[in-house]
């Protein structure tokens, strides 16, 4: 089996790698097309600098994730404290049965139950219905980081905290705040992630005037082959990597920094 | 020191981890049939002798021999030897007898045979009628058990045990120990044992191998590491001792904290530096003016069967003593002890150069030049009357 | 003092729950509700049993659920039998976290971008196609087939399958693998015996995420599978953008959330004598 390990892994590191690696290559085309290379340009790098609409919508898919994942981290971050505070067994798992809902929920169904919602109330969808959709779905999952983390903490320092005169604000504050933040961290990326992936919510609750990123390459895609976005998903490709990379060193330095004892009994 | 045919056997074992010299030209000798105990403290490498022996490690260097075959390729799966793990490795997705029958499943026993080995080996260690418990639902003690009775079961010509008590309470541990030394007797087939218990490895071994940074300090029987200690590590490790600096001034006689005692080691340099020895239960309290020591007590401790002293001589040497009476904290008193009770300890001495000079004197000569002493002692006290 | 710091931090708590609880009941309760309703309803709003009474007695709405259900399967077996030679193989590596990363890193873009990529790969001169000339085949027609929606929704759903695996792997001790081979199991005897049935609360795991997810993708059934495969999701999302019927598309959504409660009590562990 070892044998064959190496192999298979490069076999489904290729695989996965392919689709992106292809938009990658074509997008140095001077042709037009993803079939048949008709020599290296940076062209569709330009068409892109002078796409405003496209920029525009890139800016507003950001700002959308980094707003939504905000707010669903301070909102899943006060959920998972009022969670935890729950002594009932029954009541928190029915607080964490529909905490999941919208995790296990198939985007279809969600879109469609938050358009029927918006619907009702008369809200005009765009910009604010996008948000608050993604606010909405981003918020289980943060909750499901940070609940861990305070389960783990420890109670006696709570205690110890109050014990030593700290009011609950500075308890919160300066315990367990500190404690969780690892989560809360997660909780974020997470949040983030899951609102640029998403596709199908914003495709249900979005109106005429506002589009994500997803959105548009799916319209643009119906019509055809652009390389433009052979060219942007390059770009957004290496944030992404940059990103993921910084935060996988991130964590190990972090991680190492702190567990140096730990290791010492695993020896 | 081995006269059988070795069961298993180490000639030059090295092993590293990067630049950690886990194990340092290891060799040794096991007879079958006998309960050996490898003990050291954590890092000494006494657990990686075990991985070596199951296959879960590979030598860098070295041979590995099995009833006299060279077993460093073979892998784990194929070797007669079986392990019980520290934290009990037991499968979770299997009850008690799944756990037990695994070994024999795997060799595709008859199903009747499975059981009866099973129950068997349940009996063995004082399970029967467990056989359809969850793991979960196990005390640590049990599962312990459940763990020696599924790697027995595989009939194994070694068992290893890698700390196996250490999860375990003090009381648990105690009714272990003498278990598991039932088993081994029973079974008669060769224990491999690791721990860092210095008085679990005294109670229950025939032979330990006392180990540190990598290398075998010492080999011997519980009786001869705890008596003739070969250097300050193990003495120091082998229960609580004194250990201060002497000069071996001729045989025979050896000068610590500024005086002179009769004893019984030869075969050093005149003038020699060496290391003193002297068991605090060896040591006796008495009169200041009948003490061969004089000290001050400075700390005491009830520990149920006697009382452990703390004391301090004038050259501010700290002492341990075991005494079955109570002392006075802050008081002069004097300490005693017999020439046998000295041991001394050479610098950097080899295992085998102990080993040789031990049996370079004879120990007559030493009980004659003790008694001609003692009774040049006498002649002079007598003469002062 | 100790009293007014229980009061307060009972204050912080309602405070923090009245947040929380505000946001399940506007976006998870009401919700659901709402959809419920909306099954219940003509396209009017009276109240009827008729659209579901439509859904059970209409012959290719049937056909469309079973094959919906039927292609979910397809795509979570596919996605199991390569992901989990993957986590496995994974966990056995020394840097293995970096490894994951490596692995799933190429599949962090944005699902469409995914799904545009397999587009120009599929195609009439792309990539596979182009590969079968090369060694002297006929081109084929690749996109809008049955297989191409398998291929891509397998590839997306990938990770989502390789994650969950991975993490029940990494949680075996490793203890256990060492113990199953000193009782004299093979590396494949202790894969079978051992390490496939610890690491099923994350098979399981991995099958929640695909299989729910997969009954419903509309935009790849739209963009590479040429509306040639319809899912219960594809349905859903016509009958609200397209033909508008809510009340039907609705009805559709309480079906797929009653099939999705299916499956997770399927795949649900049973907590067997106290370790998860």
């Amino acid at each position: 089996m070892k044998k064959m390990r190496t192999p298979y892994l490069i076999f489904m590191f290729l695989v996965l790698s392919l689709p992106i690696l292809y938009l990658v290559f074509y997008s140095f085309n001077a042709g037009t097309t993803m079939q048949g290379f008709a020599g290296f340009s940076f062209k569709h790098y330009s068409e892109l600098w002078q796409d405003t609409r496209l920029i525009d919508i890139v800016l507003e898919t950001g700002i959308v994730a980094l707003l939504s994942s905000l707010l669903a981290t301070i909102i899943g971050t006060l959920g998972a404290l009022a969670i935890f505070r729950v002594h009932r067994r029954t009541i928190k798992g029915v607080l964490l049965s529909l905490n999941n809902v919208l995790l296990v929920s198939p985007d279809v169904i969600i879109g469609a139950a938050f358009l029927i919602l918006f619907t009702t109330l008369k809200l005009s969808l765009g910009f604010m219905t996008v948000l608050l959709s993604h606010i909405a779905f981003s918020i289980p999952i943060v909750v499901l980081m940070v609940l861990p983390r305070l389960k783990e903490m420890n109670p006696d320092l709570v205690l110890a905290a109050q014990d030593l005169g700290a009011r609950p604000t500075q308890v919160l504050g300066q315990v367990t705040i500190p404690v969780i933040t690892p989560g809360i961290v997660a909780g974020f990326f997470m949040a983030l992630t899951y609102s640029l992936d998403d596709f199908a919510v914003t495709f249900f609750v979005t109106g005429n005037g506002f589009s994500t990123l997803a959105v548009e390459i799916y319209s643009r895609a119906r019509q055809g082959v652009s390389l433009e976005i052979n060219a942007l998903s390059t770009l957004i490709f290496l944030l992404s990597l940059a990103i993921a990379l910084a935060y996988y060193f991130i964590n190990k330095v972090g991680k190492r920094a702190k567990t140096p004892e730990l290791k010492e009994k695993v020896k | 020191m081995v006269e059988t045919q070795p069961i298993l056997e180490f000639s030059q074992v090295a092993l590293s981890f990067g630049e950690t010299e886990v194990l340092k030209q290891i060799d040794l000798a096991l007879e079958p049939g006998k309960f050996y105990t490898l003990l050291g403290p954590s890092g000494s490498g006494k657990s990686t002798i075990l991985k070596l022996i199951s296959g879960q490690l590979h030598a860098d260097s070295g041979q590995i021999f099995f009833e006299g075959q060279v077993i460093n390729d073979v892998p784990a799966e194929k070797r007669r030897v079986n392990t019980v793990f520290q934290n009990y490795s037991l499968f979770p997705n299997m009850n008690v007898f799944d756990n037990v029958a695994f070994g024999p499943r795997l060799k595709k026993l008859p199903a009747g045979e499975i059981e009866t080995k099973v129950k068997e080996m349940l009996a063995l260690v004082k399970l029967a009628g467990y056989e359809n418990r969850e793991i979960s639902e196990l005390s640590g003690g049990q599962q312990q058990r459940v763990a020696i009775a599924r790697a027995l079961a595989n009939d194994p010509e070694v068992l290893l045990l890698d700390e196996p008590l250490s999860a375990l309470d003090y009381k648990l541990r105690k009714d272990l120990q003498q278990e598991l030394r039932r088993i081994q007797k029973r079974l008669d087939i060769t224990f491999v044992f690791v721990t860092h218990d210095q008085e679990e490895a005294l109670a229950m071994s025939d032979w330990i191998f006392v180990m540190n940074d990598g290398l075998i300090q010492q080999n011997g029987t519980p009786e001869d590491i705890y008596d003739e200690p070969i250097n300050h590590f193990v003495a120091d490790f082998i229960g609580e001792t004194n250990i201060v600096p002497g000069i071996m001034k001729e045989d025979y006689l050896v000068h610590f904290v500024g005086k002179d005692f009769e004893n019984v080691d030869a075969g050093m340099r005149p003038n020699e530096r060496v290391e003193v020895v002297l068991r605090p239960e060896d040591l006796d309290l008495t009169d200041p003016e009948n003490g061969k020591l004089v000290v001050t007590i400075k700390d005491q401790s009830f520990r149920g069967d006697y009382y452990e002293i703390t004391a301090m001589d004038d050259d501010l040497n700290t002492w341990q003593v075991q005494a079955t009476n109570p002392a006075e904290v802050g008081a002069r008193v004097g300490l005693t002890f017999d020439p046998e009770d000295i041991h001394i300890m050479r610098y950097n001495e080899s295992e085998e150069a102990f080993d040789a000079r031990l049996e370079s004197y004879d120990e007559e000569e030493a009980e004659a030049a003790l008694q001609a002493a003692r009774d040049d002692e006498t002649g002079r006290e007598e003469q002062g009357q | 003092m100790t009293m007014s710091f229980k009061k307060q931090k009972k204050g912080f708590t309602s405070f923090y729950m009245g947040i929380y609880g505000l946001w399940l009941l506007a976006f998870v309760i009401a919700p659901l509700l709402l959809l419920l309703f909306k099954s219940l309803q003509t396209q009017g709003g009276h109240f009827t049993l008729a659209n579901y009474q439509t859904f059970f007695t209409s012959g290719p709405y049937l056909a469309m659920t079973f094959n919906s259900i039927w292609y979910a399967f397809l795509i979570t077996l596919i996605t199991l039998v390569f992901a989990y030679p993957t986590a496995y193989f994974l966990t056995t590596l020394k840097n293995k976290q970096f490894w994951l990363l490596m692995v799933i890193l190429p599949t962090w873009i944005n699902l469409l971008l995914k799904t545009y990529a397999f587009i120009g790969l599929l195609g009439q001169g792309g990539l596979v196609n182009s590969s079968l000339t090369g060694l002297g085949f006929h081109p084929v027609q690749l996109l809008f087939t049955d297989w191409s929606f398998l291929l891509v929704a397998a590839y997306v759903e990938l990770p989502f399958m390789i994650l969950p695996i991975f993490n029940a792997l990494n949680e075996i001790d490793p203890l256990l693998t060492a113990a199953s081979q000193d009782l004299g199991a093979n590396n494949w005897q202790t894969l079978r015996k051992v390490i496939w049935p610890l690491s099923m609360p994350g098979v399981k795991a991995g099958i929640q995420a695909v299989f729910i997810p997969s009954l419903s993708l509309f935009m790849i059934t739209r963009l590479i599978g040429g509306n040639r495969v319809i899912t219960l999701g594809t349905a859903i999302e016509e009958h609200f953008l397209v033909t508008q019927n809510w009340a039907f598309g609705s009805t559709i959504g309480v079906i797929l959330i009653v099939a999705m409660v299916i499956t997770m009590l399927l795949t649900q562990d049973k907590q067997k004598g106290g370790r998860s």
